[in-house]
């Protein structure tokens, strides 16, 4: 941190000209320009992938009209209907989230508020160490150890919840280690650390003043955290839980490997099950013609359904942080 | 016994180096450059294999194939991002115009039997014809005492175990051969059609690769799947015999493969389905590759080693072959192949 | 937490039973957290570690790469291991520095502008796109026109780890105090030389963790490098911007599912290679980051 000093005010009647003068240098703004630029190539880089993408997903779209959002996926008999897949994405999706989440903020809190910083490092490498296994080690941990030791709790569980409401339609048979919630907790273990090491970033920038005060105030740990850390870095936090939530819905080979290739409709989570990456991913090696243009489209949908995603979290976002500024 | 091929693997692929000789005319002349390939990988371990032994012929070039898929390699080809292509099927009707009208060139490779590899303690032995593996594979047969399977298998003690499918969960050609055969030789039975992505019954299990259904019928007792001969030898499966055209149970290996291959129909183009043949010897579920080339080159450097190359997979090449797990291609194809290497030109 | 006055009152002591609870509650909780992230790291290295460590060995991270029908002792992956070094150089040269200026846009120059809200919101979006899209993509405008090559998977690659990068820098970003900057202002200095100089390095911990998460990913990617670098070599190509080129990840991903033991041995010790590296470039870089970076006061 900079520290500003007595010693550095010039003398008067020299004052530095570079700053004061109205027009920015010539490297000031070269620097914005760069700077301008790098944003834009993010549009630019988007723009092209998405209309590379539609450009070749267009005889889908053209022979399949609304049938884009059939339920049935058949390429032998010519059926690309997307439902199954967005459904696996979405149901994958808040699978992981549901799980990822509190993990990560709690983690995330520990880090931060109770523990001191000598032990605050090797957990912190622990939770780097999660975050550098690749995408297709999990893939292969996933179904070769993972499904079928969870493949016999799922059995288990399926056939205790038979015949109630509820619970025989979340988790009653059909039961398989490889399927939705297999996949979901793989995403999950997956975008946990992006969320942990951001979420702690953020919150480690909440001003001790302000936590001093709340414990000055008598409040414990808990309620300082709810009523000084939250309302700081929520934004932020949710922030990281949106670059988590993106990650889980475009990880491809991990998902591909332990979701179990079934493009199928159903509430059982403990069944086989499809998401959009998941089925570009196998199926695009021998596709060809209509096939392959359905496969990239259901790319264009995935972005549509990003974007959809990421509107309504900004929204819930932006809405309390003003309830919470009083704004 | 895998240890035992693999060794002979090993020092054929260390003998290679000391042959001259490749057909398609003299190698006197040293080529360098590199060639880009993708495709089919059925043909991956011969590729590899080849690739290295190849090394001592043409040291100065560089082959490098991707695999990927037959699919990528017809499209990488069409592109014009890959030298040869490797495809177990031909080029489709829907895929001809992404070639813009420019002749392909078909030189088949190697064959190789698609093995019903199953996993049922106490059965050592097992007999099936193609409607049987159709009803199995459409969920109708559902466990293994089934009165269809006892009816191929008298004598032996088939259990009540529920049949497991293992499938793939990727596209892929072997999907595709293992769907023709049965289209050929079921025609009644087998409704789902033939392609390289079948929408298998909801019960079975996907596994990724040959590979990947090899470990799912090694884990999962009462299993059945298709897996390609050298897999399922290398997993160390059991498979069983299957019934071909002629009335005979012919168990998959290279020989009855090739037997398949001897009596096909071969096209002008010199393609071909080696499924379901007539001849008495051949196993039904027998398959094929072609490395796919454009006949006209854009640089006469890259016609001579595709020359070179494609020349060597048809002349001591095929001697990788049947180490591997893989057929040989019969002499009539053979020499058809290595005639139409001329044709590739700039 | 308690504060006793002279006077001894002891209205200020621990808070009363039910409070209490809910803090210990909530931080038996947080601990909880952290072991159920233990549980499943430790098996996964545990895997890989048990199926992997036998093949290491200096032949094995130098070799060329054999035919998968080859024993474990046969050959190597060392073309594979300098792939994974050159091409996630190349895309951490690539994505990172443009990354960080793309916040510094957002964040300083922006000024919540609508260009600078639309750019945050698109980068967001960008995270969800699908790694195998991000290979097709660049195969359709770079490799059509220019061959497979190890430069293509870094465009990929690059293309992954720059929204991660703008995102997570653009929140710390956030979080600089204007304090700071007005400081800075006040001693004469220019947007350009503020940010370089104060701000950035006020972030540095949190940018520096972004961007070694996004190396993370990006180093252990494989669909966008199934199209973008081709595969299939059995010796190093040491020009990563053409030619073809092959990665620890597309290596681990092919050999995995093999039945061939030779290559499986391969692919577990490559993954085991990969861990291994990408481990110690986030440790290194922790550590650098935790020595120089300047801290909130």
């Amino acid at each position: 941190m900079s520290t500003v000093t007595q010693a550095d005010q010039a003398a008067p009647g020299s004052v530095p000209a570079s700053g004061l003068t109205a027009r920015p240098g010539l490297g000031d703004r070269g620097f914005r320009w760069l700077a301008l630029g790098s944003g834009l190539l993010v549009l630019v880089i988007l723009v092209l992938i998405a209309v590379s993408t539609t450009q070749q997903a267009a005889s889908w779209f053209t022979t399949e009209g609304w049938g884009i959002f059939g339920t049935v996926w058949d390429p032998t008999a010519n059926k690309f209907g997307a439902t199954p897949f967005i459904y696996g994405t979405a149901v994958t999706g808040v699978i992981a989230l549901v799980m990822a989440v509190p993990v990560s903020i709690g983690i995330a809190l520990l880090l931060t508020e109770v523990v001191p910083f000598r032990i605050a490092r090797p957990i912190v490498y622990v939770v780097d160490l999660l975050a550098v296994v690749p995408s297709v080690v999990w893939g292969l941990w996933g179904i070769l150890v993972f499904a079928p030791w969870i493949a016999k709790i799922y059995a288990d569980i399926g056939s205790a919840v038979t015949g109630i409401p509820v619970l025989d339609s979340l988790f009653g048979p059909p039961t398989s280690g490889a399927s939705f919630f297999t996949a979901g907790i793989i995403l999950a273990f997956m975008i946990t650390p992006i969320v942990t090491s951001l979420s702690r970033e953020v919150i480690a920038t909440v001003p001790a003043v302000d936590r001093e005060g709340a414990y000055a105030l008598g409040a414990t740990r808990l309620e300082m955290i709810r009523g000084v850390v939250w309302p700081h870095s929520q934004g932020g936090v949710v922030g990281a839980v949106l670059l988590g939530l993106g990650r889980a819905m475009g990880e491809t080979i991990a998902a591909a490997l332990v979701i179990g290739s079934s493009p199928t409709i159903t509430s059982h989570l403990f069944s086989t099950g499809y998401n959009m990456p998941a089925v570009i991913a196998n199926q695009f090696g021998e596709a060809t013609g209509v096939f392959r243009s359905a496969l990239l489209g259901l790319g264009v949908l995935l972005f549509a359904f990003t974007i959809i995603v990421n509107v309504i979290a900004r929204a819930i976002v932006d809405r309390s942080a003003r309830r919470s500024r009083g704004t | 016994m895998a240890g035992a091929a693999l060794t002979a693997m090993a020092l054929s692929l260390a003998a290679c180096s000391s042959s001259s000789t490749s057909s398609g005319g003299g190698s006197s002349s040293s080529l360098s450059g590199t060639l880009n390939a993708s495709g089919s990988t059925f043909q991956l371990p011969f590729q590899q294999a080849a690739i290295q032994a190849f090394k001592s012929v043409q040291s100065g070039m560089t082959v490098n194939y991707g695999g990927g898929g037959s699919g990528k390699g017809r499209s990488d080809l069409a592109a014009g991002v890959v030298q040869f292509a490797g495809s177990d099927s031909p080029i489709p009707s829907d895929e001809v115009s992404s070639f813009k009208g420019k002749t392909v060139l078909y030189f088949p490779v190697m064959l190789g039997p698609i093995t019903m590899s199953y996993n049922l303690s106490g059965v050592s032995s097992l007999k099936l014809d193609l409607p049987t593996i159709a009803n199995i594979f459409q969920g109708k047969i559902k466990t293994w005492n089934d009165p269809a399977i006892k009816a191929l298998n008298s004598g032996v003690n088939l259990p009540s175990t529920p049949i497991s499918l293992a499938v793939r969960s990727d596209s892929s050609g072997t999907t595709a051969n293992f769907s023709l055969a049965l289209t050929l030789g079921a025609a009644s039975a087998w409704k789902l059609g033939t392609s390289s992505t079948i929408s298998w019954p909801s019960s079975a299990h996907g596994g990724n690769g040959n590979g990947g259904v090899a470990q799912i019928v090694k884990s999962t007792p009462g299993a059945i799947g298709y897996v390609d001969y050298a897999d399922a030898k290398a997993a160390g499966l059991t498979f069983a015999s299957v019934k071909n055209q002629t009335g005979n149970y012919i168990a998959p290996s290279p020989s009855s493969a090739s037997a398949a291959g001897s009596t096909v129909t071969l096209k002008p183009d010199l393609t071909f389905a080696a499924a379901w043949s007539s001849n008495p010897q051949a196993y039904p579920i027998t398959y094929q590759s072609w490395d796919l080339v454009f006949q006209k080159q854009s640089s006469a450097n890259t016609a001579k080693m595709l020359k070179a190359y494609i020349g060597y997979l048809l002349g001591d090449g095929q001697k990788l072959i049947t180490p591997l797990g893989y057929a040989p291609l019969p002499a009539n194809i053979l020499s058809k192949a290595k005639a139409q290497l001329s044709k590739i030109g700039s | 937490m308690a504060a006793v006055t002279e006077r001894g009152a002891p209205e200020l002591q621990e808070p009363a039973g039910w409070r209490r609870t809910k803090n210990r509650i909530a931080t038996i909780l947080m601990w909880l957290s952290f072991v159920v992230v233990i549980i499943p790291l430790v098996f996964v290295l545990y895997t890989v570690i048990a199926k992997g460590i036998s093949i290491i060995s200096w032949q094995f991270l130098t070799s060329p790469i054999p035919p998968s029908v080859l024993p474990a002792d046969a050959g190597g992956v060392g073309p594979a291991v300098l792939g994974t070094l050159e091409i996630t150089a190349l895309a951490t040269v690539i994505a990172v520095p443009l990354g960080i200026l793309g916040a510094v846009y957002l964040n300083e120059y922006g000024g919540g502008n609508w260009l600078s809200r639309f750019i945050g919101f698109m980068a967001d979006v960008m995270t969800g796109v699908p790694s195998i899209i991000m290979g097709l993509f660049i195969f359709s405008i770079w490799v059509l026109r220019f061959g497979f090559s190890g430069l293509a998977g870094a465009f990929a690659l690059g293309a992954l780890m720059l929204p991660i990068v703008i995102r997570s820098t653009d929140e710390m970003l956030k979080l600089v105090p204007n304090t700071l900057r007005e400081g800075s202002y006040a001693l004469g200095a220019s947007k350009s030389r503020v940010t370089l100089t104060v701000v950035l390095p006020a972030g540095a911990g949190g940018i520096v963790s972004g961007a070694l998460l996004a190396v993370a990913r990006a180093a252990g990617e494989t669909a966008p490098l199934l199209f973008t670098i081709l595969g299939g070599l059995s010796t190093a190509n040491p020009n990563p911007f053409s030619g073809a080129n092959i990665a620890l990840p597309m290596l681990i991903f092919q050999n995995a599912s093999s039945p061939y033991p030779g290559a499986q041995a391969r692919g577990w010790g490559s993954a085991l290679t990969l861990i291994a590296i990408a481990f110690i470039l986030m440790i290194t870089a922790r550590f650098v980051t935790a020595r120089y970076a300047r801290y909130q006061c």
